[in-house]
């Protein structure tokens, strides 16, 4: 620790903190410009001047450390001459059209103007003018405007790792520039916007929209991945403007796809009112008429009941109640990409927190594009590759990280068992064993070299497995989590505070699931199965959408077009056409909820957006179905409907009540240590494994509503059907038209090639042409027709 | 051949210059090249070499006048990660030339002055940083490298010692800013050379971030007399806390301009008069750049000041590189300062606010002046615009930038006021 | 993998420049070295040869753009086949080195930075060239010419017109 003098008060800091941070956290105000908390150092801006006693010159506090008993002055008149001539350095070539520039009124530069600035510039020369270049549909440039801090340049590099925003040329000809072909290659890249202390870099699909004194700030939590990170969403009247992260809460950064939904809160998409579909089409109705519609169609009637995980755990609750109260046979199901229904012997969700697999020894990715799926613990790992911490990688394809991973080993669906086995097996040679661990090895021959990877990081002190969609999709997915199981448990890594175990799961609220839907779940692709086959007589959908999401649209449609659907939802989408009734609940963002990540961690939402029409929260739609369906209504309040989770969940109690810190309450995730599955082998029928890819573009409803993010998905879409260059070549064929065959028919695509993945693997994209192709999970090619 | 006697030095780095094809090992080994390296490998240990040089007081020649021994001292040894020693012959501060022929005609000096400090320092990776305009000194370099390395005088075992050294010649490619030190890192790092901030000092955190001495060229070159002749030898050439010979770039309006190895103390008169011919027109010198164009102005008043880092200082200039541009009553001292604006606007990195906007504020203000179409205003600012950028960058550029305006403004507020008044008439 | 034009180093080249990478504790530092290279054997350094050295080292486009843009020595353009380089500052200057320059722009008919429509003589205006004794200093290719007078230009035009024909 190191003690030094402020302003004559005292302060002790760390040793080795800043000038400027020691200020900080003193409370003590500093002007700066290029200085971030997330970024490196640039001290370029030389605002954050200082003067330190006995220093011949004054010192930019950002990137002089503390020294013991330093005394740091502030405020003199020297100092105020400095600032005031920084500024009149950084305005000589700046434009004067605040009035126009969506920046003003939270512009640093404007502010440190009004507050250190000349009355008048004495620059009487020529301005500079620069040109502005396109950095794709989310990033607005006008860089006459920039202020050269290179906060963005180092957000580039450091955080989204893609180094494509750069320092050009020198002098006062400097200029910022990004190197992109379409678009930034980041999925982080509105970020940007948000950093750049000027209006040179702006948000794009809110140009020329508002005036930051205008907006209204809610703070809410996204649900667009199961990171729920903590957002504030700026609106105007009814308007949605922006969303931004939240600053108050640990995570300075969100994605491009949290952010730039907010465009489908108010699109067209939503289902604004109920509606009812009869000989003459589908008509808005009022709600009575349209629950009248629902009990008509559903009263008596096997039902099944197919749900989005992205609900509050409130209205995920109600749906229970709903189920309980009205319909207690009816088969549930809410896992669009888990084929193995067998119990898993850890449930979705994380055994530890982002910080903990950041800070862990060693990381391993098992089948999973990270950066899409959870692009903000991506950009720890990309943190931690960066401080020289490995991370390890095994998977089907060569899913870019935009960092360096320490090992990367390709392999097929198939393989799985053997990768584990063989991970199993050097444990097991270490004399490192698990009850059950002697079956599960003796029932898979195989043993791939991969598992070594997995193996060593095992050993180590402290080891997070990340597994993804590909063994979570996997036909024998229980058996393979069951292997992953025991060898945690064997090195170490199976218990509470050592756990290595997290289960990328499908969306929020895993925990949450498991406790109150596990004992009436079942298969979404068994649920149409059986919708097909005349075992149940109508579906009802709420929020869901299996015909855009997951592996079973085919087996969807099938059912949908053979029984009534109801369809209870924020936003439409092709399902709506199958649907007979539609009534409109509220979006994630207009709701009071609570959420839970995938850590367990809890997000509660108290400030919602007004809801758009006839809208209202999913809990009390379920309410009002079940007393249109003549039962008694079991919660009439928030409350009451909260006092139902916790007969599921009892520790919520003090996540309502006062004093729990949100930061550190987690929710641990379900463990089932019976689940002894064994690999039942994969019969190699067909020479080719199916993996349906994710696209954070494109996966989910609300994504599919928002016209930036398709935009955004249509500029990075990879072939919809794709192979190893070598895959083809074996089957005798070149890139283009190709019959796929499978087990459910054959099919022609155009097939492409990539020479990053893995060989005899055919990637199919869920929202391209043949979408309906990753409820496959073998197939083979044949020749162009 | 150097005297052993410190009164009778005539030169240290310059001893070898005139003699012809000295640039081939043969003949430089012929002339003492080398002679004395393997008592050195052999017989000196490092704590003894940086001893030597810190007795020597030789004080590095690239500008600052940094203590060459004291730097070498904060190197931290055995901190598991290699040291680097690096040479700076970024040789590109207006009115310096001197560099260019120490490596054109004794490139054996240099290489011989690296492998004792690479030596002393336990560095097994060392380079040459050569700006990219000197081509020709790159080729000549690069050729004396080659045959030291054949002659095993660099490379692993250097005569069959236990000590192991590699040294590259890499060249710049037009950037005045990567003299400075650590610009020259980020350049020898395959990037724009933008000067870090400091702390960490090279010394500390350097190339690729591990211990790194960056050592002038003139330095170097003067490591090989220090140790065959001791620290106490040199210490004993010119003044104390000034010692030992200094190579002056002269140029300008004299008549005879060039490089010239004299004791420190020689003056600036005796300098111009006796070595350089005297000026071209007149007998006083208008305006003496003493230390390259980023040093503060001297007038006839200075004429005796003697050539000492300490008097230049006193007489409110630097000694800087050594770098002399000198000026009769013919010189346009405005046009000069609008040309030296040019060039630091020119050369600014364009990180730091002040610089890189500064820099070329002054230049556009200087050029309106010049044309006579200037104000009373434009003094202010030129003043205000000067004085905030020095001394609140991360590097001396925007300083040495402020320097000429501030001199022309301090010295000659009467041709300025005369220029504005010209024009408007 | 380039971008529009396909241009690549000489075997040799890559030979060289797999040596040279081994000289440096990282392979960025070969990155001034192999744009030298590139521009000898390229001429200047367009998109297509800065792609290539970027592919070359393992490196982004935009780490090779901020070298390129940052060094007055690389050249994004084609310049003519005799590049005439005149020093005007300090030393120079108080040589004669602007009336050098002007005579050379003259003489030429081209403003400075520009090329004869031949192609033959491209004139530019540099910084200090560190050689301020033999002012005013023109630099041919990179070749020092010191105390360069109108006359010794003249002659060195016609010089290589007349080689020309």
């Amino acid at each position: 620790m190191t003690t030094l003098f402020i302003n004559e008060e005292e302060v002790t800091v760390s040793s080795g903190t800043s000038i400027l941070e020691a200020c900080r956290k003193q409370g003590v105000d500093v002007p700066y410009f290029c200085y971030h908390p997330e970024l490196s150092v640039a001290a370029n801006c030389r605002m954050c001047l200082v003067e330190v006693e006995g220093w011949g010159k004054p010192a930019a506090s950002c990137c002089t450390p503390v020294g013991e008993g330093m005394r740091v002055t502030t405020q003199s008149k020297s100092l105020s001459k400095d600032r005031e001539m920084i500024m009149e350095y950084l305005l000589i070539h700046h434009p004067l059209d605040c009035p126009v520039c969506d920046q003003g009124g939270a512009c640093k530069l404007q502010d440190y103007t009004e507050e250190h600035g000349a009355e008048h510039g004495r620059y009487k020369e020529v301005k500079r003018a620069v040109v502005d270049h396109n950095l794709g549909p989310f990033v607005s440039t006008c860089m006459t405007r920039c202020i050269h801090c290179t906060r963005c340049v180092r957000f580039a590099d450091e955080i989204a790792g893609t180094g494509d925003m750069g320092v050009l040329n020198r002098s006062d000809h400097m200029r910022i520039e990004g190197v992109v072909e379409d678009a930034l290659a980041s999925e982080l890249s509105g970020n940007l916007a948000d950093i750049c202390p000027v209006g040179a870099l702006l948000d794009k699909p809110s140009l020329d929209v508002s005036r930051p004194w205008e907006v209204k700030r809610h703070r809410s939590i996204c649900t667009q991945c199961p990171q729920g990170c903590d957002i504030v969403i700026e609106s105007r009247g009814d308007e949605v403007i922006r969303i931004k992260p939240d600053y108050a809460a640990n995570e300075p950064w969100i994605c491009d796809r949290g952010r730039y939904v907010h465009d489908a809160f108010r699109a067209k998409e939503r289902i604004l009112t109920p509606f009812i579909r009869d000989a003459s089409g589908v008509q808005a109705v009022n709600w009575d008429m349209a629950v009248e519609k629902i009990v008509r169609l559903l009263k008596g009637k096997r039902v099944g009941i197919v749900f989005s995980p992205d609900w509050s755990i409130e209205g995920l609750t109600a749906i229970r109640l709903l189920h309980d109260c009205v319909f207690d046979d009816a088969k549930v199901a809410f896992d669009l990409h888990r084929r193995d229904m067998r119990p898993f012997a850890f449930e979705e969700g994380f055994g530890m927190t982002s910080k903990q697999i950041v800070d862990a020894n060693e990381v391993v990715i098992l089948g999973s594009d990270l950066r899409q799926r959870l692009p903000i613990l991506m950009q720890g790992l990309r943190q931690r590759s960066l401080a020289g911490k490995p991370v390890i990688r095994i998977g089907a394809m060569n899913y870019r990280t935009n960092s360096e991973l320490s090992a990367d080993a390709l392999i097929r669906p198939r393989e799985w068992a053997a990768v584990i086995a063989r991970a199993m097996q050097q444990l097991k040679d270490l004399g490192k064993s698990a009850a059950g661990m002697d079956a599960w090895l003796s029932s898979v021959s195989e043993r791939h070299e991969a598992g070594k990877l997995l193996a060593d990081a095992l050993l180590s002190d402290s080891c997070a497995l990340l597994v993804g969609e590909e063994i979570r999709s996997h036909v024998d997915a229980a058996a393979l989590i069951h292997g992953l199981d025991l060898i945690a448990r064997a090195s170490g890594h199976g218990e509470e505070g050592r756990d290595a175990r997290n289960l990328i799961p499908e969306g929020m609220n895993a925990s949450l699931l498991s406790a109150v839907f596990g004992d009436v779940r079942t298969s979404v692709g068994d649920l149409f199965d059986a919708a097909h086959d005349g075992e149940l007589d109508a579906l009802l959908l709420i929020g869901s959408d299996p015909l855009g999401d997951g592996l079973f649209s085919m087996q969807a449609k099938r059912a949908m077009g053979k029984v009534p659907l109801v369809q209870i939802g924020a936003v439409s989408g092709q399902v709506s056409e199958y649907a007979d009734v539609m009534l409109p609940a509220s979006a994630y963002s207009e709701v009071e909820g609570t959420f839970i990540n995938m850590s367990g961690e809890i997000h509660l939402a108290d400030e919602p957006l007004s809801t758009v029409g006839d809208a209202r929260p999913l809990w009390k739609v379920m309410m009002r179905l079940i007393q249109g369906f003549g039962m008694d209504i079991p919660a009439v309040d928030m409350n009451e409907i909260r006092a139902s989770v916790q007969s599921y969940l009892p520790s919520l109690r003090e996540v309502w009540g006062q004093g729990v810190d949100h930061n550190t309450w987690r929710m641990p995730v379900a463990r089932q240590r019976d689940a002894n599955v064994l690999p039942v082998g994969v019969n190699p029928a067909m020479p080719l494994d199916v993996i349906s890819r994710y696209s954070m573009y494109r996966e989910g409803a609300w994504v599919r509503a928002s016209a930036s993010l398709v935009e955004a998905g249509n500029i990075r879409a990879l072939d919809d059907v794709l192979v190893h260059p070598n895959t083809l070549k074996e089957a005798g064929l070149t890139v283009g038209e190709c019959v796929i065959r499978t087990a459910s028919g054959n099919y022609t695509f155009d097939v492409g090639v990539r020479d990053d993945v893995v060989e005899g693997v055919l990637f199919i994209s869920k929202r391209g042409v043949a979408g309906d192709l990753s409820c496959e999970v073998m197939a083979s090619l044949g020749g162009g027709q | 051949m150097i005297s052993s006697d410190p009164k009778q030095v005539k030169a240290i780095c310059f001893d070898r210059i005139h003699i012809e094809n000295q640039t081939s090992l043969n003949i430089a080994r012929k002339n003492g090249a080398y002679a004395f390296l393997p008592t050195v490998l052999k017989d000196f240990d490092t704590e003894h070499i940086v001893d030597e040089v810190k007795k020597s007081g030789l004080r590095g020649r690239g500008g600052a006048g940094f203590p060459t021994g004291l730097k070498w001292s904060f190197v931290p040894r055995n901190t598991g990660k290699p040291t680097y020693l690096l040479c700076n012959a970024d040789e590109g501060e207006p009115g310096t030339f001197k560099d260019r022929d120490i490596m054109r005609f004794d490139p054996h000096l240099l290489i011989e002055g690296m492998i004792m400090a690479g030596f002393a320092l336990g560095v097994h990776d060392a380079y040459i940083y050569i700006r990219g305009e000197f081509l020709h000194e790159v080729e000549v370099v690069d050729a004396a490298i080659k045959e030291a390395y054949a002659a095993n005088l660099l490379g692993e075992n250097i005569l069959g010692s236990d000590f192991s050294m590699n040294l590259t010649v890499h060249r710049g490619a037009g950037a005045y800013i990567c003299g400075e030190e650590t610009a020259l890192i980020e350049s020898l790092e395959g990037r724009p050379g933008r000067p870090r901030f400091k702390p960490p000092f090279p010394a500390i955190e350097g190339f690729y971030r591990c211990p790194t001495v960056v050592n002038n060229v003139e330095t170097l070159a003067t490591i090989p007399a220090i140790l065959e002749f001791g620290g106490d030898w040199h210490a004993a050439i010119g003044v104390p806390n000034n010692t030992g010979m200094k190579i002056f770039s002269v140029s300008g309006h004299v008549n005879k301009p060039g490089n010239y190895e004299v004791p420190m103390g020689t003056s600036l008169k005796v300098l111009i008069e006796e070595y350089c011919g005297g000026l071209q027109h007149g007998t006083v010198p208008k305006v003496i750049i003493p230390g390259g164009s980023s040093t503060p102005w001297l007038l006839a008043e200075h004429y005796d000041t003697p050539l000492t880092y300490d008097a230049m200082m006193k007489a409110g200039s630097m000694l800087g590189s050594g770098a002399i541009i000198v000026m009769d009553e013919t010189a346009d001292v405005i046009a000069l300062t609008r040309r030296l604006a040019h060039f630091y606007a020119h050369e600014s990195c364009g990180q730091c606010s002040p610089c890189r906007e500064g820099t070329g504020w002054l230049e556009r203000v200087m050029t309106r002046v010049e044309n006579g179409q200037g104000c009373e205003e434009d003094l202010t600012v030129l003043h205000d615009a000067a004085t905030h950028m020095a001394g609140r960058t991360i590097c001396a550029l925007a300083d040495g930038a402020a320097a000429p305006i501030l001199s022309l403004l301090k010295h000659f507020p009467d041709e300025v006021r005369e220029r504005l008044m010209e024009k408007a008439a | 993998m380039s971008v529009g034009e396909n241009v690549c180093f000489s075997l040799d080249r890559l030979q060289e420049i797999d040596v040279l990478i081994k000289k440096y504790p990282g392979k960025r530092s070969a990155l001034l070295p192999v744009l030298h290279m590139a521009q000898k054997d390229f001429g200047y350094l367009s998109m297509p040869v800065q792609q290539l050295v970027a592919d070359t080292l393992d490196l982004r486009l935009m780490a090779v753009r901020e070298v390129v843009t940052f060094y007055t020595m690389f050249r994004e353009k084609p310049c003519g086949t005799y590049l005439l380089e005149v020093c005007t500052n300090a030393g120079c200057m108080l040589n004669g080195g602007n009336e050098l320059l002007a005579h050379m722009t003259e003489s030429l008919g081209i403003q400075v930075g520009e090329t004869t429509p031949d192609g033959m003589f491209t004139v530019t205006e540099v910084e200090c060239a560190g050689a301020c004794a033999g002012a005013p200093v023109v630099q041919i290719n990179n070749a020092y010419h010191e105390k360069v007078d109108a006359a010794y230009i003249d002659a060195f035009i016609t010089k290589v017109k007349g080689d020309q024909l």
